[in-house]
């Protein structure tokens, strides 16, 4: 029987240590000095400074309480009446009902959150806090109506005719009669309801948008890099659950103490505490939503630009956030920026009908934008500064006549790799098949892009990387599956940075500008463009059709050419800049970048290409990648 | 009594808009080819056919499957006795740990999984402890080791909470019958105490099984980019490709699967309760 004890208790001790071990990994390195996830270099506080002066990760915990808190009480409210409207309707309709209900419980998360995506777009609502408001309430009810029932199976029907008979209204007997006896069911369901929308990600990834983003969607965009201020998030999460269950497991124990010794709480003390609760949550709220606005003034941009807001759709990890701040401060407006992952995700959200005033899409996606009339025609007066524009950058294929698009950032496609381990001569001599040389088997990054993969393989064939000859995109496809089959590479989007300043690997596909920081930060790690040619890219401001603010749109465009902005975005970002003056001075002797093969794109080589619009192509790329990747 | 019946309407409406009308947008979508207005609706089973034809497609959706069948087996496994564990306690005791094993369940899901990659990367706490006793670092994160650990973590607590639960409803007489009748305590729990904790284990293994399927997040986080199961083709349709129709299938035959399992399971919950009664009056 001892053994047996014994046995138990180790048990339950390895149990709780394995469901533990990983938050409390994450509260200690949420103290951590550096950045790193894997040594603790001392104590500080600063990853919690850092977010509480993030305004993106506020707004999400604000969201994220909103949504859960007007989520929980109307599912409640709805999910009540509604159960005990089942249970005196007719069997039929209970049958149908619970079926129905059943429906986004039994569906898989994902199901459910794409027919709700596919619902609000063939409505053209368009997406943000309201969307996903209705979409938690709408996966709430169920799970109330679920906890009911069964104490409505229990409840004796006669209690509520008994209470009618004496006089009471159907209403009066509902709230004093019924309800009273369905609590423990009521407050369970209002539970499950608030975690289920609290931790949701699936559902909110789906529907939101806007810059409207809850924690999960928030940590989902942030995890790509390593970033301890995630750590810093989880630990406030930790610390406001623990809070709530320890309210929720003591209340009834303080509650039944007290009238054990016959000093039943007062109403007015359960008055009291649960005043007490409220204020203090809409003290935290207001507080959280007013750390997410700077106090401004914003009647002056009102009268100029006819607005205050102002919508910026960039690609994530992609600007200075200070050079934001600093436009907010000089015009008094606020920027909602929104970030993607990818061009493609971008034009859906735009296919979708949700309106922004500044977008920043590549080079063959604002060809797709102009031939497809979603942008306008910029109004050059309004730009002063596109003088300062780097001569390279002007009149590009995409946008010949500058009608459309401002040069933002602009790069190469490249390898970066480990000097003490990749001979320069094998990657002079082999190119872009260093990729399949079996010596580097395991110790190579490829970029999750259908593009640029593509483009290396076509550059390797010796094709063109515009080709759309289904011939030769299979043949690439070929060269690309026989990577993933024999060289066991890793397929990674920005957490390469990381990993290449870390030296995982050898070889790692990148952008010139994630090159130029890797580079930045372990010398060991050099640029090579092949002799195949690569991918020469920009990304560059445009303004869509449908935008709201095209005054305040031009100023941005403007604010962000000018010389001192530019340069810190460059500075900031790695990426090379697309102001001439900046450009000069950060490559030049002395510079930031001097020496660093990546910061500076190769320019006039033959081979190099941009990239061009092309549906089929980009269609057939797209699958063939996906397929290339689950061959893997 | 009508008066109450009348609540029920503000939700069926509700209902239809919110649950009918997207489901029934799936099926639109799947059925459908891509880019056509509502008025020149064109039927195809084309999506179909380009998802059962592609051997890639195939071996994700096989890839998937395995992968939650290896969860779930694992999830019982591991989570049996613990379970077993917990109910024996007292009622305080099981309590306390009963709360001990869902406050982790509170905190966001995200935010755990992310937890893991500091623990299994490559230079990580794992492979430093290996390297400190002297073994050669091994490659955890990105595997097929990582995905399906970061899904027991996930989701072992549905498993032990149904078991447990089960447990702790048994009639203590019928095991001291057992005892009475000379079994040993091997047979009483193979005679007695399993069978009656089957039906805990079917709508465990439901519990799991379902969101094991169909996550795309844990494969993300924690088999990287390359790492593709069906929920994350279904992902890439909808967010990368934009092939809303292609997607809509996958989302389809995926849901299919499920209510398929789940039906199959529940038989079999439904065919050993007969089973039970059967002997109870015998």
């Amino acid at each position: 029987m001892r053994t047996h004890k014994m046995m138990r208790r180790i048990l339950l001790g390895a149990t709780f240590l394995f469901f533990y071990f990983p938050i409390l990994y994450m509260l200690v390195f949420s103290f951590n000095d550096s950045r790193s996830l894997t040594h603790f270099d001392g104590f500080s506080l600063q990853w919690y400074d850092k977010m509480f002066h993030d305004a993106g990760m506020l707004e999400a915990i604000y969201y994220t309480l909103v949504t859960a808190i007007i989520a929980t009480i109307v599912a409640t409210f709805i999910g009540t009446l509604t159960a005990i409207g089942l249970s005196k309707s007719r069997r039929i309709i209970r049958e149908v009902v619970s079926q129905i209900n059943n429906l986004p419980i039994m569906n898989p998360e994902i199901v459910t959150a794409v027919g709700m995506m596919l619902f609000y777009v063939s409505i053209h609502m368009e997406k943000g806090f309201m969307t996903m408001l209705l979409a938690h309430i709408a996966f709430c009810i169920p799970y109330v109506i679920l906890s009911v029932m069964p104490k409505l199976r229990s409840l004796d029907d006669n209690l509520a005719e008994a209470a009618m008979d004496l006089g009471a209204t159907p209403f009066q007997a509902m709230k004093k009669v019924i309800v009273p006896q369905l609590m423990p069911g009521i407050v369970s369901g209002a539970l499950i309801a608030f975690t289920m929308s609290f931790d949701d990600f699936t559902i909110s990834y789906f529907v939101t948008g806007n810059g409207v983003k809850n924690i999960s969607t928030l940590v989902w965009t942030m995890s790509k890099r390593i970033n301890p201020s995630i750590n810093a998030l989880s630990a406030i999460i930790v610390l406001m659950i623990t809070i709530t269950l320890v309210m929720v497991n003591l209340l009834p124990i303080i509650k039944e103490k007290a009238e054990k010794h016959h000093h039943p709480l007062s109403k007015r003390v359960l008055q009291v505490i649960s005043l007490c609760v409220v204020l203090f949550l809409a003290g935290g709220l207001a507080w959280l939503k007013n750390g997410t606005k700077r106090s401004m003034d914003s009647s002056d941009a009102i009268a100029a630009f006819g607005s205050d807001t102002l919508k910026v759709y960039n690609a994530g990890q992609y600007i200075d956030p200070a050079i934001n701040e600093a436009f907010e401060e000089r015009y008094g407006v606020k920027i909602i920026y929104d970030t993607f992952d990818s061009n493609e995700l971008m034009y859906t959200k735009l296919q979708g009908g949700e309106r922004y005033d500044v977008l920043v899409p590549s080079d063959y996606m604002i060809e797709r934008l102009i031939q497809e009339d979603y942008l306008q025609p910029l109004d050059h007066s309004l730009i002063p500064n596109e003088q300062l524009l780097a001569p390279q950058l002007q009149g590009l294929a995409f946008d010949p006549t500058q009608s459309y698009a401002i040069p933002y950032f602009w790069g190469t496609v490249g390898i970066v790799y480990n000097k003490s381990q990749v001979a320069l001569a094998d990657l002079e001599k082999e190119g872009y098949n260093i990729l399949k040389n079996p010596k580097y088997k395991g110790r190579l990054y490829l970029y999750d892009s259908e593009r640029d993969s593509f483009m290396i393989a076509l550059k390797a064939l010796g094709y063109s990387m515009n080709s759309d000859a289904e011939a030769q995109l299979h043949e690439a496809y070929e060269w690309l599956r026989d990577i993933m089959v024999s060289m066991e590479p890793e397929i990674v989007t920005d957490e390469v940075i990381d990993a290449m300043i870390n030296g995982n690997k050898d070889l790692a596909v990148v952008y010139s500008g994630d090159a130029a920081y890797i580079h930045s930060q372990n010398e060991e790690m050099e640029y090579f463009m092949p002799k195949e040619g690569t991918n020469l890219w920009v990304d560059a401001m445009v303004i869509p059709k449908n935008a709201d603010n095209p005054l305040l749109a031009h100023a941005y465009i403007d604010f962000i050419l000018a010389y001192e902005n530019s340069r810190s975005n460059s500075l900031y970002v790695g990426y090379t800049s697309s102001n001439e003056e900046v450009l000069e001075e950060l490559s030049a002797e002395g510079g930031e970048f001097a020496g660093n093969a990546a910061y500076l794109p190769r320019s006039d080589y033959e081979l190099d290409e941009l990239f061009h619009y092309n549906e089929q192509a980009r269609k057939i790329m797209s699958e063939l990648w996906t397929k290339a990747k689950i061959a893997k | 009594m009508n008066t109450f019946k009348r609540l029920t309407y503000p939700y069926l409406i509700w209902m239809s808009i919110m649950i009918i009308i997207p489901m029934a947008l799936i099926l639109l979508y799947a059925f459908t080819k891509a880019g056509n207005e509502v008025a020149t609706v064109q039927f195809t089973l084309e999506n179909f056919v380009h998802f059962f034809t592609d051997a890639d497609f195939l071996h994700t959706l096989w890839l998937s499957l395995r992968i939650a069948l290896i969860t779930t087996i694992l999830c019982i496994l591991i989570g049996y006795p613990i379970a077993y564990a917990i109910a024996g306690g007292d009622e305080k005791r099981r309590n306390l740990y009963i709360l001990f094993i869902t406050l982790p369940m509170w905190i966001n899901m995200l935010v755990r999984t992310y937890a893991w990659i500091g623990i299994l990367s490559d230079n990580g706490l794992v492979n430093s402890i290996l390297q400190w006793l002297g073994i050669a670092p091994q490659k955890l994160l990105y595997t097929d080791f990582a995905v399906i650990l970061g899904m027991v973590y996930n989701f072992i607590p549905f498993m032990i909470l149904q078991i447990e639960s089960q447990l702790a409803k048994m009639d203590r007489s019928l095991l001291d019958a057992a005892d009475d009748l000379g079994a040993s305590a091997f047979q009483r729990f193979i005679k007695v105490t399993l069978p009656l904790s089957l039906p805990g284990v079917i709508s465990g293994i439901t519990l799991v099984f379902l969101p094991a399927v169909s996550s795309f997040v844990i494969p993300k986080l924690l088999g990287g980019g390359g790492y593709m199961l069906i929920g994350n083709v279904i992902e890439n349709q909808f967010i990368t490709v934009g092939e809303w129709n292609f997607g809509s299938a996958i989302s389809m035959v995926m849901a299919c699967i499920i209510m398929i399992s789940m039906y199959v399971t529940r038989k079999l919950d439904k065919s050993d309760d007969v089973q039970g009664r059967k002997r109870g009056k015998a």
